[in-house]
């Protein structure tokens, strides 16, 4: 089992048992959880909680490592919370081929941060796209 | 040394220098996104030794809608049409897990009638999804009359959707609450002749392809996907059901009610696009099952909660009742919001795990809306089945693996 003092905090959302872990170490916690039975990683997700006055975040970004453990049939979401700009966290570190995903290698910003205003990004290959393209600091 | 040659058919060649096996050099194709087989948008950058297949790099994002986002603009009852729309071949089990989501976070549980009518639209969309599988994979294989026969069935699927929901194909009928509105006799009427006829159809799908020389030797024994490799890549759905793992959401994490069904969960030993294809046959099969179960034991009484700051009064109400018309207008200016926390329900659609994750900060509207889509984490797969094998069979077992690009890219 994974050790106590990985473990920051923990409870019950809504019948989901999770738990959340020191993001420095959370690679550590990972690799104990999955020698624990949590083989299965059902997604891997972030939530950016600013201006979320629900309760008291400890950081802006949350990270949700859904796990799951096929042979018991019990799911377990870890936590780590992170700042910073770019926020950066202990599980990418040394990853062989770190891309975009879903987005265009060119594309500025994030879109799925709250601050990212939703229906502002022009059309592709209008005119406003252009300037859409320039980064903030530079326009 | 680079050549690029466009072909004037989407596809650029480049010679990248490295040596091949029999001598000759590498060539590095794009395959897509605009080929009629990659199922939409899927772009895969393939390492070509001859005809043999040394390299599967899938690039994704070509039809990324944002949908996850639009979700955090909209209310809680509106999200649901967000929902039909990425894994457009599933929609009600989409609303699905979205509906079963917020009801989870709030704390409410719908009536047994609503249950079993959100138990008919999945098995009914399972059905119709794994028909434009069937079709459309027989057509890239070169099998071209199945699509008909396929289509043909699932025109009446799509022709009671639009009985129970009055859309053919994205009907947000599944809602947080429980269903749109309850179904019509004539939708029990059309659902009635469709289990008549549905096993009979199945029998002509698999007399046309199961015993057919050249369907089984483009199937048997390409795209192998080992029961280990299967789970390390996270697959589910038919994609780990044909490597022989008795692995189904409906079974080992039942929701609205699929306890309560007797049905087989369908395997097959085989690992290969010949195997998944006997399993997808198989669960059409059991989705039958289910469905006439679902129709002989449906319970009458409510298909929603009965909670008026959740969903609108009955019409009737708003011309005598005060109360009814605050609770109708508040509904519709500014919906209802759900209490702080976040929940994350899996069900099973045609593809595999579909789950919604959503986090809510306790206003009306979502803080946060993930899809874990099945096909998304399927496509991992691919590369490690399509290794070694020939460009043509790279066809056979893309359709196999059944993405659903708006699925993969949200």
């Amino acid at each position: 089992m994974i050790a106590e003092e990985l473990i920051t905090d923990k409870g019950v959302s809504a019948g989901d048992e999770w738990i959340t872990v020191a993001a420095p170490r959370l690679r550590e916690a990972l690799a104990a959880l999955k020698e624990d039975g949590y083989r299965l990683l059902v997604f891997l997700s972030c939530v950016d909680h600013l201006a979320d006055s629900s309760r008291e975040w400890p950081a802006r970004f949350e990270l949700l490592y859904e796990l799951r453990d096929m042979e018991k049939l019990r799911d377990l979401r870890v936590r780590a919370f992170v700042d910073g700009d770019p926020p950066q966290i202990d599980s990418v570190h040394g990853h062989p081929a770190l891309t975009r995903i879903l987005m265009p290698d060119d594309w500025v910003g994030h879109p799925l941060r709250r601050d990212y205003p939703v229906g502002g990004e022009p059309v592709e290959f209008s005119e406003e796209h252009e300037t859409w393209l320039t980064p903030p600091t530079e326009a | 040394m680079s050549i690029e040659d466009t072909t004037g058919q989407g596809v650029t060649i480049t010679q990248s220098g490295q040596q091949g096996a029999f001598g000759g050099e590498l060539l590095t194709i794009n395959f897509g996104p605009h080929h009629p087989s990659t199922h939409g948008v899927l772009r895969l950058i393939v390492d070509l030794d001859g005809e043999k297949v040394k390299r599967v790099k899938p690039v994704i994002g070509y039809l990324h809608t944002g949908i996850e986002k639009q979700m955090e603009a909209l209310r809680w009852q509106q999200g649901v049409v967000c929902t039909d729309r990425h894994d457009y071949l599933s929609p009600p089990i989409n609303n699905l897990a979205y509906a079963l989501a917020v009801e989870r976070l709030m704390g409410v549980e719908v009536p047994p009638r609503a249950q079993a009518l959100r138990v008919i639209m999945s098995e009914l969309t399972r059905l119709s999804s794994h028909l434009v599988w069937l079709g459309t994979s027989g057509i890239e294989l070169g099998a071209m009359s199945v699509l008909m026969y396929c289509f043909r069935e699932r025109d009446t699927i799509m022709d009671m959707n639009e009985e129970i929901s009055g859309f053919r194909m994205h009907t947000s009928y599944i809602r947080p609450g429980g269903v749109m509105a309850d179904a019509t006799p004539r939708f029990f009427d059309l659902l009635a002749k469709f289990l008549r006829e549905m096993p009979g159809h199945i029998d002509e799908y698999e007399d046309l392809l199961t015993m057919n020389p050249i369907w089984r030797a483009r199937t048997i024994g390409i795209g192998r996907l080992a029961p280990e490799v299967a789970k390390v890549v996270g697959a589910s759905g038919p994609m780990i059901r044909g490597s022989g793992i008795a692995w189904d959401l409906r079974k080992v994490m039942p929701y609205s009610g699929y306890e309560n069904y007797d049905f087989e969960v369908a395997t097959n030993d085989g690992c290969d696009c010949y195997a998944r294809y006997l399993v997808r046959i198989q669960e059409m099969r059991e989705s039958v099952k289910i469905l006439a179960q679902a129709v002989d034991r449906l319970p009458d009484g409510p298909v929603n909660v009965d909670d008026r700051k959740m969903l609108p009064p009955p019409r009737e109400e708003l011309e005598t009742s005060m109360e009814a018309v605050i609770h109708h207008f508040k509904l519709f200016t500014e919906g209802y919001s759900v209490p702080p926390g976040d929940v994350y329900v899996a069900v099973e659609s045609g593809r595999g795990e579909n789950g919604c994750y959503i986090s809510s900060d306790g206003t009306h509207k979502p803080r946060r809306v993930k899809f874990r889509s099945a096909s998304f984490v399927n496509l991992q797969a691919l590369e490690r089945m399509a290794l070694d094998h020939m460009v043509a069979d790279l066809v056979a077992i893309i359709g196999t693996a059944d993405t659903v690009l708006g699925d993969v890219d949200r």
